[in-house]
């Protein structure tokens, strides 16, 4: 043992404005009877241990990640919805035929998949190169500034950003105005409430998406391989077709992928921007929810179709360019 | 060896970036450049400067009311997701657990739903369970939207961590809870600030889940739409505006935060 | 005096693999222990089940006479110095040090007085408010020690805590250890793959190979009179010379060697003629010479390789049929070896012998 006296005069010696503060509160929770016989107790078997950790977990997972998708699968195949008293719900699959009966609402999802598919080639081939830009070519220390200027557009939330393209866009909105004012136009061109302006706000609002995972491969890429390849005798175009694109295969397969997720469902930016001709497939289902829940069966019917295709199509894209399957993130 | 043609490459991609840079900023600048205009319509050149159009926003009952209506939800679901999200991650760390696999991905379902559907399913899903559709079922909306993003931010943290930290908490005489409440999220902390910056911004910016689980009382971003739909006029821009700057200063901060984790 | 720790028929086993396989061990308090062998060998999951981090399949674990097979780690009196030290990196050095008191219920002038008292024994008072990530590897060290010092463990476990640092202060280390080691009267038991670590601390080594103990005692039986090929291997450099017993004097051995006759201490193995050996020459032990040695056991050889090593020279030295016998030669003698053609020569009690298990199975 260490002796003490040694140390009391040094301790002593201090005032006791010096002492720290220990947490010696803890002590005393722990050995309260209440913590004894309950959470105490629990840890102290595995089974107590087990439940802890991952009673509310599991329960929040399978109660509300799967829960709502199971409900909308269940109600999809029903004829009835909400079950009245005297009136029998059947198993059908009703819901799903008339989907392919309309073309009124086979369009829109047709419609849905060219524009994210569009809006998806669109940002990757705008976006490469800026990520590119920032991840090689910028200097290491200016990079995370380089990044940071491009992200703080995108705290501006959804809504905001998809309403400040009508001020760039509108029939007096500053593209026309300008274009009037040197001379070019007489007068503006329709370009709000077209396809036109709602690819635009499209890709507007999600190239963050492809920003960041494209810029996290490409910077893993380390630098000695180009200068390898340039000490080889490849030019920039070999560089980036043998080594660069290869190996940012990963950021584009998970760039992409989360474009085409995240533009499928896009709700607020069609209504705010597209016209009557551009009607999409969220905005279809959306409709099948507005007053009395008659025609929830139809919708929930509607919404697992397009979420099928659109996991399937991503599935397919994955698969055919990263080779492996892969998740999302 | 350096000539024009060399560096060829590397002008243009610094220009394409600075193009990029101006196609992401110049919508949002000319939205707020609108908010001081001094006329009632939305409409270029602006003319006459004013800052009326704040003034009137400072003094609107509903935007107000909305602003606090946001921030209530943005609080509460945050908060949620955030326990329930470290939580998750925790088990997924766990030894001895099988199916970690199914676990994380069932925890990351709700970000490869489209958001359309994860409203809808969850329109249905409160229906179901006999919930109202009110500020309960947009906090249930937004809580699980945001779980993900704390799992993935929750895990990142996790993996970095010495394992024989909490093993060294136990052999110092804590059970498991104390060595998670004194050790784990401690070494958490930093990473799970930034994680929870993120979700009040998720919150805050959501239409798609409001607009199905909502009740009357309108969020921001539904009343801003409620009001474009109305008509154009530049004191949208002046909320717009204002709710762009509060959160744009917020995601900075939250960058600053996870930043610094990072360095630590 | 009753041992303080005491393993009784301990096995752990991962699925097919035995970890440890019917582990005795007792150790007596106060005792510094190193548990040395190469990695696998068993002697950290030893450790980690005395510290309650594994539970053995079969087996008990006695802790001051109580049985604590079962029991979590968090309440069992002894405590553990990580390999990496495992410090809370949010908290300060004296927080760090506090954690386990703080947990034992002990009042606040009481943990100050006990956290100040731990840092002047390692000479960091000044130190009490840093973070860990601003000490330095050998500072982090002597925290991590006083961490698991504090509370009072019946014994001190020690996870190759030296391993992370750099020789010259892995030495300093090994002194310090030892020093506060006796200071503390406490129980050491350590566990490292480094045989100098082990010799340089340690009251008693226990020797694991392959999930058992080979060999336990003191550092200099271990490498005076190892008991096992290897055991004599893992300590020190060795010659090894498989030998036939010829016959017997006194307490020594004759043998036949390459169709030399050599001699040996018996190290009270009682070889019958016949048998076979392995006589253990240490490279310190053999004297080389350009003349013939006048007594002791000699053979001819030739210098294949001469290594400079500051304080001394290594000599690969090829004697009879091509065995390479390697042995250390001081540069005052080192003069004197010009020519290839030399003399190998030994005393027969600096050397031991020990059976060869082979020819026994």
């Amino acid at each position: 043992m260490v002796s003490s006296n040694t140390t009391a005069g040094y301790a002593a010696g201090r005032s006791d404005a010096s002492v720290p503060r220990y947490s010696t509160g803890i002590a005393k929770v722990v050995n309260s009877a209440l913590y004894r016989h309950t959470l105490g107790a629990a840890v102290e078997s595995r089974i107590g241990r087990i439940i802890l950790l991952a009673g509310v977990p599991l329960i929040w997972l399978v109660m509300l990640h799967v829960g709502p998708i199971y409900q909308m699968l269940k109600i999809s195949l029903m004829s009835h919805y909400p079950v009245l008293p005297g009136v029998e719900s059947r198993f059908t699959l009703d819901n799903y035929a008339i989907f392919f009966r309309e073309s009124l609402y086979f369009t829109p999802l047709i419609k849905s998949f060219i524009f994210a598919t569009a809006a998806t080639a669109v940002t990757l081939v705008v976006v490469y190169p800026v990520a590119y830009y920032v991840a090689k070519v910028v200097k290491p220390e200016g990079r995370s500034k380089a990044l940071l200027l491009l992200l703080v557009p995108f705290w501006a939330g959804e809504l905001i950003r998809t309403f400040s393209v009508i001020m760039l866009l509108a029939n007096r909105g500053a593209v026309n105005v300008l274009l009037r004012e040197i001379g070019l136009i007489d007068r503006p061109i329709p370009m709000l409430y077209t396809s036109f302006s709602l690819g635009f706000g499209l890709v507007y609002l999600i190239c963050l998406y492809m920003l960041l995972p494209l810029y996290s491969a490409i910077e893993k890429i380390p630098g000695q391989y180009l200068d390898a390849a340039a000490d080889l005798g490849a030019g920039p175009f070999t560089r980036f077709r043998r080594i660069i694109l290869p190996l940012s295969k990963d950021g584009i397969v998970s760039g992409c992928s989360l474009v085409f997720l995240t533009c499928i469902g896009v709700f607020a930016t069609p209504m705010l921007l597209g016209g009557p001709n551009t009607v999409l497939f969220p905005e279809t289902i959306s409709g099948f929810f507005h007053g009395a829940s008659d025609k929830w069966p139809v919708g929930a019917a509607f919404a697992l179709i397009m979420l099928v295709t659109a996991l399937i199509t991503a599935g397919i894209f994955m698969r055919l360019v990263g080779g492996k399957k892969r998740s999302a993130f | 060896m350096r000539n024009m043609f060399a560096d060829a490459p590397r002008t243009s991609l610094t220009a394409i970036y600075w193009a990029f840079l101006l196609y992401l900023l110049l919508p949002l600048t000319l939205m707020m450049a609108m908010s001081f205009k001094d006329a009632n319509f939305v409409a270029f050149p602006i003319g006459e400067w004013t800052l009326d159009w704040y003034a009137k926003v400072m003094q609107d009952k509903q935007f107000l009311e909305a602003c606090l209506y946001s921030v209530m939800i943005a609080a509460a679901s945050t908060l949620a997701a955030t326990t329930l999200g470290t939580w998750i991650a925790m088990l997924i760390v766990a030894e001895g657990i099988k199916g970690q696999v199914i676990i994380f991905a069932l925890a990351c379902l709700p970000a490869v739903v489209p958001g359309m559907i994860s409203a809808i399913s969850l329109r249905i899903f409160i229906s179901t369970i006999d919930m109202p559709t009110g500020t309960a079922a947009i906090i249930l909306g937004h809580t699980v939207h945001a779980v993900p993003f704390v799992v993935v931010m929750a895990l990142t943290r996790l993996r970095s961590m010495p394992g024989n930290l909490v093993d060294a908490a136990r052999d110092l005489g804590a059970d498991s809870i104390v060595a998670f409440f004194r050790v784990t999220l401690p070494y958490l902390g930093p990473a799970l600030v930034g994680g929870m910056i993120f979700c009040v911004l998720l919150s805050i910016d959501d239409f798609v889940r409001t607009f199905f689980l909502g009740g009357y009382r309108p969020t921001l971003p539904m009343l801003i739409f409620a009001k474009v739909q109305g008509g154009m006029s530049p004191e949208i821009n002046a909320m717009a505006t204002l709710v762009l700057v509060v959160t744009a200063a917020v995601g900075l901060y939250a960058e600053y935060m996870t930043r610094r984790a990072r360095t630590r | 005096m009753e041992p303080v720790v005491q393993f009784d028929n301990v096995t752990k086993s991962y699925g097919k693999h035995v970890a440890v396989e019917n582990l005795n061990l007792s150790i007596e308090a106060g005792k510094f222990v190193t548990l040395l062998g190469p990695s696998g060998c068993g002697k950290s999951t030893s450790l980690r089940m005395l510290g309650g981090f594994e539970t053995p399949n079969s087996g008990r674990i006695l802790l001051g006479g109580k049985d604590v097979t079962r029991v979590p780690p968090n309440k069992r009196n002894v405590n553990i110095v990580f390999q990496d030290y495992a410090l809370f990196p949010h908290m300060s050095v004296a927080k760090n040090i506090a954690f386990g008191l703080e947990l034992k219920g002990h009042d606040n002038q009481f943990i100050h007085r006990r956290v100040s008292e731990l840092l002047e024994l390692v000479q960091l008072q000044d130190y009490a408010k840093r973070l860990p990530s601003e000490l330095s590897g050998g500072q982090r060290q002597r925290v991590a020690l006083m961490r698991a010092l504090a509370p009072d463990p019946e014994v001190l476990l020690l996870d190759e805590p030296l391993s992370a640092l750099d020789a010259k202060l892995r030495q300093q280390m090994q002194i310090e250890l030892k020093s506060i080691q006796e200071k503390t009267g406490k129980t050491f038991m350590f566990v490292t793959h480094d045989q100098e670590e082990a010799l340089t601390m340690s009251d008693t080594i226990v020797v694991m190979n392959k999930g058992r103990i080979e060999q336990m005692g003191d550092p200099n039986t271990l490498y005076g009179r190892p008991g096992s090929v290897f055991v004599a291997n893992f300590i020190g450099e060795t010659n090894l010379l498989r030998s036939t017993v010829v016959g017997t004097e006194g307490d020594q051995a004759a043998l036949s060697w390459n169709g030399v006759t050599i001699k040996a201490a018996q190290g009270g193995l009682a070889p019958k003629a016949g048998d076979h050996l392995y006589v253990v020459l240490r490279p310190e032990a053999i004297h080389c010479s350009a003349a013939e040695p006048e007594s002791g056991n000699r053979i001819k050889g030739k210098i294949r390789q001469r290594v400079f090593k500051g304080n001394h020279t290594s000599l690969s030295v090829e004697v009879g049929d091509g065995t390479m016998l390697n042995a250390l030669v001081h540069p005052a003698d080192v003069s004197q070896l010009n020519g290839e053609d030399i003399w190998v020569g030994w005393k027969p009690e600096t050397t031991t012998v020990i059976p060869d298990r082979h020819a026994h199975n």
